[in-house]
């Protein structure tokens, strides 16, 4: 059928009915008429659209409706509850490359992972997997829960940092579906919960959105990193590797935001950088209690030992050199934001492993 | 290093005889390994009422000592189920878009003032009602409970979905000379409106049957909307997306239809309240709202010199998406409202007739 035709059918019904003058009230409001922002090698972007008043990000943004940044105000409307509503509270500069870099870089579980590549391990490595990734997927249950808890108060006027948070949260979804696919997958099963430590901490950070990226992003962000990291490196075939890769360079660009956003925030406000100090006090012997946690620890050494026996010396070194290599990254981000860790809690310095600790067993 | 702050870590594989049902092998189908796939043996078992309160995975073994930190309020599987969740999810992450490289943009080319300034009035429409339907179903996912991750997953691609459709609005708005324009207040904090609901299902109806549900029918008119193939696209890429939101809603609907009789009146009551406010209110851009209706007919018409005409295919808009409704209403169960008089909306179809 036409376009013509189409119409003509679709308006028969209705010709007898008057139709009232339109009023036009709506019309000559854009407050910035002539505005024209073309794609450029990557396409339109989100961080295109930054020109003019669209681009001018206020400090604070008062209006608790869903009015667009740039758009015109209607007065009198009811507010919504939209608690965050200063600069300071959420924002990072990178939030809008990072939105469409996640979408650019999805992938799905379902169809993207050869899940033919996978073949029958050895019983205690199956259960190490198993295990190992049921707490990964309590880990990325709780980034999630925190995120939607928080990223439905994000005022309007920071619409690039609730649109990142909306893909983030997704991408926690689909980090889930494949870990629970890999563990149902392979002659396993789910493995035991996790105790939930760290996962408290972070559903427990209700002060604000700056503290919450600070319990899961800098305090367990880098643990969680390295796993991924070295779970790549032990994977048992092009399964599992996809998954970690994948799961990897998600994770890495949830941190990119966590990292810039605190910087800002240290930056723009006075006395954060103080209140980080303190959450890092805190936070850190919780850190550590997780990482000293027997069941993800031993699960772990023995995915990277190769099994139980292998376990105990070259599993345990090996995960002695990612708690180091984590804790490292932890420290250097903290160097990076200008939070002092001089003194970092006793317990999380006492997992930095010696240099015996990290030396794999001696072959025959 | 004081010797004595050394933990002691041994070995530990005592967690091996405290692990979930073991021998689980799900095998991939023709569409890859999917959540429907892995829904096998106890991993399958959803519970009427769940009890998990520590956010484990379902069909994790459970731990005496684990924290009770989900805070879950919606725990009945009736609350919030639908029966094709993993199949909407897998659709999701198979038709993600990108707003930035799947829209021909170069195609928009300059318009006449009034019809450029109609199309980015219903754009900044659309980015003020967008994520409505984000920010409402982040709200819920954290309250429900984990044993209903599928349904979860759904609500959870739909938040991306409308960060997307935000920004191909807000994308569209700024790339033709035209801008953002003012804001109707459509979604402001009025009592009644999707925000505000207490309930998931009352939460659903408003949202995903009557709003959304209106929303989709104009998406799939975006054919004699858009004036060049960018616009069309969009609205065709954006009606895919919203079809599963709706879907969700009507699944969710006919769920509870089939398991919750006690409920029946209760979801009668919000169906009353949605189709007593006209076509689904300032939510709906071909609702009776001067600003979107009078901006969709000058686009429809093709200027303003038209209106009238445009006006005419806005009012065929409005009886489709009256008639949609009741399909979908059908649908879940609860049709009939239709022929006992109760809905006011075969009458309104009978005016446009
Ligand atoms: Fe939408
Ligand atoms: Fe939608």
């Amino acid at each position: 059928m036409t376009q013509t035709s189409r119409v003509k059918n679709l308006t028969a019904s209705v010709a007898h009915i008057d139709v009232p003058p339109p009023k036009l009230q709506w019309m000559g409001h854009s407050m910035q008429w002539g505005t024209r922002v073309t794609k450029g090698e990557h396409g339109l972007r989100l961080g295109d659209l930054n020109v003019g008043i669209y681009g001018e990000i206020p400090q604070h943004w008062e209006d608790q409706s869903r009015r667009p940044r740039g758009a015109a105000d209607l007065p009198g409307m009811p507010p919504l509850p939209y608690h965050l509503r200063s600069k300071h509270q959420v924002w990072a500069d990178s939030a809008a490359d990072l939105y469409e870099e996640a979408i650019q870089h999805r992938w799905i579980p379902a169809t993207d992972i050869p899940w033919n590549a996978l073949s029958p391990l050895p019983d205690d490595v199956e259960r190490a997997v198993c295990q190992v990734l049921t707490e990964l997927m309590q880990a990325a249950n709780a980034e999630l829960e925190c995120i939607t808890y928080w990223q439905e108060q994000m005022s309007y006027g920071y619409h690039e940092v609730k649109q990142l948070l909306a893909v983030t949260a997704l991408t926690c979804a689909r980090h889930i579906d494949a870990f629970r696919k890999r563990c149902l997958a392979n002659g396993g099963g789910l493995g035991l919960e996790s105790r939930g430590r760290m996962n408290r901490a972070i559903l427990e950070s209700r002060g604000g959105w700056t503290e919450a990226v600070v319990y899961v992003y800098v305090l367990r962000g880098f643990y969680i990193q390295n796993q991924y990291r070295f779970l790549l490196a032990h994977a048992h075939n092009a399964a599992e590797r996809v998954i970690f890769a994948h799961c990897l360079a998600d994770h890495a660009r949830h941190m990119t935001y966590a990292l810039d956003h605190l910087k800002y925030a240290i930056n723009q406000q006075d006395g954060q950088r103080a209140v980080i100090q303190t959450l890092l006090s805190i936070g850190e012997r919780t850190m550590a209690r997780e990482m000293e946690e027997p069941v993800q620890r031993s699960a772990l050494a023995v995915v990277f030992g190769g099994g139980i026996e292998g376990g105990r010396q070259e599993g345990m070194a090996t995960w002695h050199a990612l708690v180091r290599s984590a804790i490292h990254e932890y420290l250097d981000a903290c160097e990076w934001l200008g939070v002092k860790r001089n003194m970092i809690h006793r317990r999380l310095n006492a997992l930095l492993p010696s240099d015996e600790q990290l030396k794999p067993p001696a072959r025959d | 290093m004081r010797v004595s702050d050394a933990p002691h870590l041994d070995l530990d594989t005592s967690w091996m005889e405290r692990m979930g049902e073991w021998g689980t092998a799900a095998q991939p189908g023709k569409r890859g390994l999917t959540l429907e796939d892995i829904r096998i043996g106890p991993y399958g078992e959803l519970p009427e009422e769940s009890d998990n309160m520590s956010g484990r995975p379902r069909g994790a073994a459970e731990r005496p000592e684990a924290y009770r930190i989900g805070g879950y309020t919606v725990r009945s599987k009736k609350e919030i189920w639908l029966d094709n969740a993993t199949f909407l999810y897998e659709e999701a992450l198979q038709r993600q878009w990108s707003s930035a490289t799947d829209i021909p943009w170069e195609t928009i080319a300059p318009l006449a003032d009034d019809i450029e300034e109609a199309e980015c009035a219903l754009c900044t429409f659309f980015n003020e009602v967008e994520f409505v339907a984000g920010d409402v179903p982040a709200r819920w996912v954290a309250n429900i409970s984990p044993d209903f991750f599928e349904a979860r997953n759904v609500l959870l691609a739909q938040v991306q979905d409308e960060a997307r459709h935000m920004d191909v609005f807000r994308k569209r708005a700024l790339a033709n000379g035209g801008g953002l324009t003012r804001v109707t207040g459509a979604t402001s904090g009025f009592i009644g409106g999707i925000d505000l609901s207490r309930d998931f299902t009352e939460m659903s109806s408003r949202m995903h049957v009557s709003g959304e549900g209106a929303v989709l029918t104009m998406f799939r008119m975006g054919e004699l909307v858009g004036q060049n193939p960018a616009e069309k696209r969009m609205y065709r890429l954006c009606a895919q997306d919203e079809a599963r939101h709706v879907a969700f809603g009507i699944m969710h609907l006919r769920y509870l239809h089939a398991t919750a009789p006690e409920r029946h009146e209760e979801i009668e009551a919000y169906l009353d309240e949605a189709e007593n406010l006209p076509l689904a209110g300032g939510t709906n851009p071909a609702g009776p709202q001067a600003e979107t209706s009078e901006a969709l007919a000058i686009l429809l018409g093709g200027g303003k010199q038209h209106y009238d005409e445009g006006f005419r295919i806005l009012l065929a808009i409005r009886k489709r998406q009256l008639k949609e409704y009741m399909q979908r209403v059908v649908s879940a169960g609860f049709g009939e409202r239709f022929e006992n008089g109760r809905s006011p909306v075969p009458g309104r179809i009978a005016e446009l007739s």
